[in-house]
């Protein structure tokens, strides 16, 4: 059984927010959901400036708050290291979404259209309606779930594919020959605020 | 739009739970302190009376809160299936169970011919459960990683403390409704007590304060609190300094010692008292900061401009 | 909302198509299931793009399915127009609309068929090749005009970067450069050319170690990711790449002699009275001096010219003076040497605010990183083939480009490649889309393989438009209404149509019509122009009759148009040829050839109909279909190399009705062969064949030169202005003809001369990556990831400057120029820009009613753009786009 894991190599990134974009396209997410983000940084000052775009998603922590605080047990590790919300169990108490320092998930309370109010869905939105309906559900906790059906086919997550600049792989963390593990190793990959002890499977490269 | 910059503060738990910890907080310390009334063998003192009254109603209130806060409350019944590790999960078992403890205690007391030793531990165990009720409100908060403003180990000595203000509080509001003779003692010696427990709730908000400005997120929510209105007003002059000087006004007798007087500042210090709590639970929850994110020397403060407001429907093309 | 006459169709398939968000054209694949498209993703097949995409391509869907798209056509019904006039449009039927067109283009025939004037959106180029060229050769127009595009795009680049590298744009070789300068161009960082690509090899080159020098007056995603970034005053790069030059030649004796012997005029020699070149008497072409034989020889005499690397020569001049015909010459290299010397670090330093020794180590760093004298090894299909190995290059677009000194800043930037012999060959600066192919080897076509004049200096053999950058043409009396026939450097431009005084110039200029009957495709250049009110009222609404086809009602249908079109979107529709002409829609690289098509990907919804469709249409009405098919006949080979095949060619007498399916088909058959049909490229939506490495690193295979003395612009200065002359045009214009001449100079915008203290802010314009030049803004998705970043509506300001100013984080500000023009905007504060500038972001600020979700967005700024002479390159007329503003505190109310 693999264990999933993500690199994002910050040298490679350069904010195009496609991930951002792939994500929301594949998984129909309605407005104010962002299961994959970009967060803008700047440091130093004039004329020493640098920008740095940092891609957030959910860190798939092998220790995860998320599913310590969940009551009904609808969070859950499978045992590819893939932490999902089932949907059928979470009864929306929040807790999850509040101990989640990552701020990786997300609930709607009503699927609400990208258009102003008072106009008829369009085709795609009620395709778009229907699909996070039935799969992601409303009232629920959602979040990245590392495009899971997906991987049936054999395909990356969308936001892996759609990257132009290939910042993004993704893998078996126990493998050490794949592509993620020796990413890791050569470039001395880290994971976002080790010191919150959430030991994220999503592990970073650095900038520069 | 306001384009103005602010950090990012989560916005999923808002005044429902506030209102669910707050009444979980106010039946915890009513009961708590009716329930030591009734151990110390005062079982039918008003106070106790009122005490018992008023815990089991704010805990069903606040769980109804709760439940309309859930997204699907129609799964509210597998809210205590992982009690091994969610605090919300422990907290259903703790609340259901000090309901039912409190349920019966109250039955008992007023209607029930009970022995005073089956009170007795009925009271122990309904102690035992509201305390933990009171706690569990800070600890839920405490548990919740992705907010560090909660996460020092002061939330749940806040909570713990204003809980038993605040049910102390909602017992001299009961008095004061009651309005009988009996009622009307017991408010001035409440009044001393009620101002000693404000003092040690402003002890234990400034320790609060003070030790969540040591580090930068959680300072931006202490900053954020500070600055805002409804919590200044509010709480710290409307619930915390007005109640405290009402109620050493009325304790040390420096205003008129009629029913009238009594009743009045009782009653306006104790419902400003409450308001106060509320709305510390509101603040606290309101400006809980996400983390800062660490990389390479960035600081990834997950700010964000409040979002422009959802378009007019503008104008249709001819259809 | 669904077509009433597509049927449900329960299918389940994803159909490669090409992404039409910008006009960079990536290939795509779109879900469509149960004939909704429901997902959007890359095309792994197709080398533009290859699976990758950008957030705007995703985001289509919401495109196709927009509520607010125009379904049915529509007519004006308020004869008043003018910005924020309610048009008060109705619904009419497709009958009525083009029965009305059809009578007015009648009206205009008779009138004179010049009176027709074409406006078209740059960003569906591919489009523009077929329904707006063919139909304005069929009806016998000359004018017409890529709206914003030309004059704020690619003036100055398209032609200059045609003279040089028969391309479009210029771009690092990133596969292999090891260090490059960026002028303004978001080149591999988002935005720009090739997007998704050139990401791509430039994240893979990061890894390499490749170093990029970016020149921004802000820290742009590209200047984030660089390894210096370099702020700029606006406008000011030509300084800077002079200096660049001067301190590689004069200060650190860094060239490629090589490179400027045999594939630059650089040893041309020059005679001290004209500047001219000197030329052999009998067969008039230009001399070099052989330094073995010490005597003078026509440039291509086989014992002074090496076509190939590996080829031996004689070595020439570049220095020293040398009598020929009893003259004192000079090679023209040595002219540029002295020229540039004025170019001082310090004296670039004053203009530019670029540190002097800044300019001086780059110069030195940039030089070491070119490896002159070194070489590599390439597999060609003749076998393996030493080259040059340059590994360094500058590039540039939109930013450096867009000021008055437009066409000698392109040439000064693009200088510093052909100073080190880094010009399209390994590592170095390459053509981005250049016009260089042997075609596919059956067929042999697209050929493209550029050759040289007489003059020995390279011509391409395909190209975008019809007249090529170089050789230039002759300057003509004016036919078109902006008198463009009398200026060969440019394509088209904007200081005389938008002139208050438009029409007495056509009077003094003997154009015996008026504009009359305008078709839109696309563009709303009430936007992306420049000054809205001057756009409108000079220039749009001198037309009789407007009608345009669009996918929504912007702001210029509000304002003039008589009759809107309900057009298909890119996923409705065929296009027959998307890659091709490759401009900055195919990658540069060693990656396959590809050419891609669109096909529908759901019929067109409801009442739409394909642009391109209705052209052929409103043809047949008129009855010159026939002259439409020949048109289209006549254009392939110039834009798509290669004659046709009789049997694949349209019948030109009308009588044979062809869909744009057939044309596609037809294409495709041709270029590829019988077997390689529609049928068969639909499969994948792209053709690819693979890229032969000497059409690559073309430069030492092919015989031609390119200049770096622009002898043959006296030439045409001189021509020019006597035309000018003849007919009083000083009256109207005063030009400066000086920048008609041989060497490069930088002039200063009016940015840089305004004297009024007040006014001491610089304003310019970029990129994101999220939107679509004035397009995408009421893409909700799109709209949404803007508000996630804080500087896309935002202005951004430097963090010191607000302060002294007293504005805070998030204000709203008025900016205003000297002229009085404002716009309003909120600051974002930042220490990530030059703090005597504010940075405005894409065409946003709309206004239009009918586009509720991109209305109030972020900053217009065009209004600041003003579209007179003293804001125009007197060389290729190309817009400037600094300003210089004061910016204040806008009052509570005024909020
Ligand atoms: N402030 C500012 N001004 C600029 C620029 C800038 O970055 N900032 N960029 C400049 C440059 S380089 C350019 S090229 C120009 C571009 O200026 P334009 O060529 O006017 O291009 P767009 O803004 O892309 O406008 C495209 C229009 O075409 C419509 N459209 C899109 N697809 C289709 C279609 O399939 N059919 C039809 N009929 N219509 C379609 C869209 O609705 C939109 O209104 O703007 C220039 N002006
Ligand atoms: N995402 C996206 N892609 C697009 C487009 C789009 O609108 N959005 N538009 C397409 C079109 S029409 C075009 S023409 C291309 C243009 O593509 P590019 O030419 O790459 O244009 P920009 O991305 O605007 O990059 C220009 C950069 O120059 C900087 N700049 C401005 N003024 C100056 C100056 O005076 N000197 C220097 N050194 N820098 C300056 C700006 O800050 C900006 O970072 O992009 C195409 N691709
Ligand atoms: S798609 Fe890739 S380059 Fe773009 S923001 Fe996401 S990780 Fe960065
Ligand atoms: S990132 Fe958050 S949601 Fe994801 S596993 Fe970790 S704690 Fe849970
Ligand atoms: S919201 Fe759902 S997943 Fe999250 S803690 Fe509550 S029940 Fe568990
Ligand atoms: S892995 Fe899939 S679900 Fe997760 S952020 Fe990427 S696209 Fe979204
Ligand atoms: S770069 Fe342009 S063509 Fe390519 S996917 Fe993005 S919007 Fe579409
Ligand atoms: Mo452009």
């Amino acid at each position: 059984m693999p264990r999933y894991g993500m690199v994002i190599d910050l040298k490679r990134c350069y904010g195009c927010y496609a991930c951002v974009m792939a994500c929301k396209v594949k998984n129909y997410s309605p407005p104010g959901v962002f299961w994959a983000r970009i967060l803008k940084g700047e440091r130093g000052s004039f004329p020493n400036t640098v920008r740095q775009a940092l891609p957030v998603l959910c860190m798939h922590c092998e220790n995860p708050s998320c599913q310590e605080v969940c009551p009904t047990g609808a969070t859950q590790t499978l045992d590819n290291g893939i932490v999902i919300v089932e949907k059928d169990k979470c009864m929306g108490c929040g807790a999850c979404i509040m101990a989640c320092p990552y701020g990786a998930r997300y609930s709607v309370e009503e699927w609400e259209s990208y258009f102003p109010e008072g106009l008829e869905l369009s085709p795609y939105e009620e395709f778009a309606k229907k699909a996070w309906e039935e799969k992601r559900g409303i009232g629920v906790a959602t979040k990245c779930d590392f495009c899971r059906d997906r991987l049936d086919t054999d395909s990356e997550p969308a936001c892996v594919e759609a990257c132009p600049a290939n910042a993004r792989t993704f893998g078996d963390m126990d493998d050490p020959e794949s592509e993620v593990s020796i990413l890791i190793r050569r470039h001395r990959g880290s994971v976002l605020n080790p010191e919150l002890g959430n030991e994220p499977k999503v592990y970073y490269l650095e900038p520069r | 739009m306001d384009p103005k910059v602010e950090g990012q503060i989560q916005t999923e738990w808002r005044w429902l739970i506030a209102i669910y910890l707050f009444l979980g907080g106010v039946g915890g310390g009513a009961y708590t302190i009716a329930a030591i009334n009734s151990f110390l063998g005062e079982a039918l003192e008003p106070s106790t009376i009122v005490g018992l009254w008023i815990s089991f109603p704010a805990l069903i209130i606040g769980s109804l809160c709760l439940l309309a806060d859930l997204g699907q409350p129609t799964k509210a019944v597998l809210a205590g299936m992982k009690p091994g590790t969610s605090w919300i999960a422990r907290g259903f078992w703790i609340i259901s169970i000090f309901m039912v403890v409190a349920m019966i205690h109250t039955w008992l007391a007023l209607f029930g011919n009970a022995g005073e030793s089956l009170l007795r531990i009925v009271a122990v165990v309904g102690v035992i459960f509201a305390v933990s009720t009171m706690g569990y409100t800070g600890i839920l908060l405490g548990a919740s990683k992705g907010i560090t403003f909660w996460r020092s180990g002061a939330v749940p000595i806040v909570f713990v403390i204003s809980a038993i203000v605040t049910g102390h509080f909602a017992i001299m509001m009961g008095l004061v409704l009651l309005n009988t003779p009996e009622a009307l003692e017991a408010l001035r010696p409440m009044a001393a007590e009620a101002a000693a427990l404000v003092v040690l709730e402003v002890l234990a908000i400034v320790f609060f304060l003070q030790m969540a400005s040591r580090h930068p997120d959680p300072r931006e929510s202490v900053e954020r609190l500070l600055s805002n209105k409804t919590f200044v007003i509010g709480y710290v002059l409307g619930g915390l300094v007005t109640p405290l000087v009402l109620m050493l006004l009325l304790y040390r007798e420096m205003v008129g010692t009629d029913a009238g007087t009594i009743l009045a500042m009782s009653g306006l210090g104790a419902a400003l008292g409450l308001m106060g709590g509320l709305i510390l639970r509101w603040g606290v929850l309101r400006f809980g900061a996400l983390p800062t994110l660490n990389v390479a020397g960035f600081e990834f403060r997950r700010v964000a401009r409040p979002k422009e407001p959802k378009p007019e429907i503008g104008l249709l093309p001819p259809q | 909302m669904t077509a009433p006459n597509q049927q449900q169709i329960e299918d389940d398939v994803w159909i490669p198509t090409s992404c039409g968000q910008c006009y960079c054209m990536c290939g795509i694949k779109a879900h469509r299931q149960n004939g909704v498209i429901t997902e959007i993703k890359g095309n792994p097949d197709a080398p533009t793009g290859r699976g990758s995409i950008c957030p705007k391509g995703l985001a289509a869907p919401h495109l196709l399915y927009d509520p607010y798209r125009v379904n049915y056509p529509l007519k004006r019904t308020n004869p008043e127009k003018g910005l924020n006039v309610d048009p008060k449009f109705v619904r009419i039927s497709w009958e009525e609309a083009l029965d009305t067109i059809d009578k007015k283009l009648r009206e205009c025939q008779e009138r004179d068929p010049r009176g027709l004037f074409f406006q078209a959106t740059t960003t569906q180029a591919s489009e523009i090749r077929f329904g707006v060229i063919a139909f304005m050769k069929a009806f016998g127009t000359p004018n017409y005009w890529v709206s914003g595009g030309g004059l704020h795009c690619g003036n100055g680049a398209h032609f200059m970067n045609g003279i040089m590298h028969v391309a479009w744009s210029i771009i690092p070789d990133f596969a292999h450069c090891n260090y490059a300068l960026n002028f303004g161009c978001s080149k591999g960082h988002g935005a720009g050319h090739v997007a998704v690509q050139n990401a791509t090899q430039v994240a893979d080159a990061r890894y390499r170690g490749f170093k990029n020098i970016v020149f921004d007056p802000f820290q742009s995603a590209q200047a984030s990711k660089a390894h210096e970034w370099v702020p700029i005053r606006v406008g000011t790069d030509g300084a800077v790449a002079l200096g660049i030059v001067n301190s590689l030649i004069n200060e650190h004796g860094i060239y490629d002699a090589e490179y400027l012997m045999y594939k630059s005029n650089a040893p041309y020699l020059i005679r001290p009275d004209d500047g001219h070149y000197m030329r052999d008497a009998e067969t008039d072409k230009p001399l070099v001096w052989d330094l073995v034989d010490q005597c003078p020889r026509v440039h291509n005499d086989p014992l002074v010219t090496r076509v190939e690397y590996e080829d031996t020569a004689h070595e020439v001049a570049l220095t020293g003076t040398f009598t020929v015909n009893g003259m004192e010459c000079r090679p023209s290299f040595e002219l540029l040497k002295e020229h540039v010397k004025k170019y001082t670090p310090e004296y670039v330093e004053k203009i530019s605010w670029v540190p002097a020794q800044s300019i001086s180590r780059i110069a030195k760093e940039f030089g070491e990183a070119a490896e002159i004298g070194s070489t590599v090894t390439i597999e060609t299909s003749k076998g393996p083939k030493k080259i040059p190995k340059r590994p360094a290059a500058t590039h540039f677009f939109r930013g450096s480009q867009g000021h008055t000194n437009s066409g000698w800043t392109c040439l000064s930037i693009d200088m510093i490649n052909h100073i080190v012999g880094s010009g399209d060959t390994w590592g170095g600066g390459m053509g981005l889309g250049a016009a260089v192919g042997q075609g596919y080897e059956p067929t042999g076509k697209p050929y493209q393989i550029p050759y040289p004049c007489p003059d020995g200096l390279l011509v391409a053999k395909t190209w975008v438009y019809d007249h090529k950058p170089y050789p230039l043409r002759d300057p003509k009396p004016p036919t078109r209404l902006d008198l463009h026939d009398m200026f060969p450097t440019s394509i088209y431009n904007a200081f005389t149509i938008t002139d208050p005084r438009w029409f007495e110039m056509l009077d003094r200029f003997d154009i015996p019509y008026r504009p009359d009957v305008m078709v839109n495709f696309g563009s709303n250049s009430v936007m992306t122009m420049g000054n809205s009110e001057t756009v409108t009222e000079n220039f749009l609404k001198k037309f009789n009759f407007v009608f345009s086809f669009q996918l929504y009602i912007t702001e210029f249908e509000e304002a003039v148009a008589d009759i809107v079109l309900p057009d298909a979107c890119f996923l409705e529709r065929y296009t027959p040829a998307v890659s091709f002409p490759s401009t900055f829609s195919h990658p540069q690289g060693e990656d396959d050839w590809g050419w891609t098509i669109r096909q529908p990907v759901v019929e067109p919804m409801l009442e739409r109909r394909d642009f391109n469709v209705v052209m052929l249409d409103i043809a047949e009405r008129l009855g010159i279909p026939g002259r439409f098919y020949k048109a289209l006949n006549d254009t392939i080979p110039i834009r798509y190399g290669g004659e046709m095949d009789p049997k694949y060619k349209l019948k030109e007498d009308g009588s044979e009705r062809y869909s744009w399916e057939d044309v596609t088909d037809r294409l495709l058959k041709d270029r590829f062969g019988e077997e390689h049909g529609l049928e068969h490229v639909r499969k994948t939506g792209v053709f690819t064949w693979p890229k032969k490495k000497e059409d690559v690193y073309w430069k030492w295979f092919n015989p031609s030169r390119i200049p770096i003395y622009f002898e043959y612009f006296i030439d045409a200065g001189e021509k020019m202005t006597e035309m000018w002359d003849s007919y009083g045009g000083n009256d109207f214009f005063e030009f400066d003809w000086t920048r008609f001449k041989a060497l490069a100079d930088w002039y200063p915008c009016p940015t840089h001369t305004e004297e009024d203290p007040e006014y001491d802010m610089h304003t310019f314009y970029w990129r994101t990556v999220v939107h679509c030049n004035s397009m995408t803004q009421q893409n909700p998705y799109l709209d949404e990831c803007a508000q996630e970043d804080p500087n896309i509506y935002g202005v951004q300001m430097h963090k010191r400057t607000a302060e002294e100013k007293g504005i805070s984080d998030g204000d709203w500000v008025w900016m205003e120029n000297p002229e009085g023009h404002r716009v309003k905007g909120w600051v974002s504060l930042s220490e990530g820009i030059e703090p005597h500038h504010l940075a405005i972001s894409a065409i946003n600020g709309h206004w239009g009613k009918y586009m509720p979700i991109a209305k109030g967005k972020g900053a217009f700024f065009n209004d600041l753009v003003e579209m007179d002479l003293d804001h125009t390159d007197p060389l290729t007329f190309n817009q400037d786009i600094c300003c210089r503003v004061k910016v204040y505190k806008m009052d509570r109310e005024e909020v």
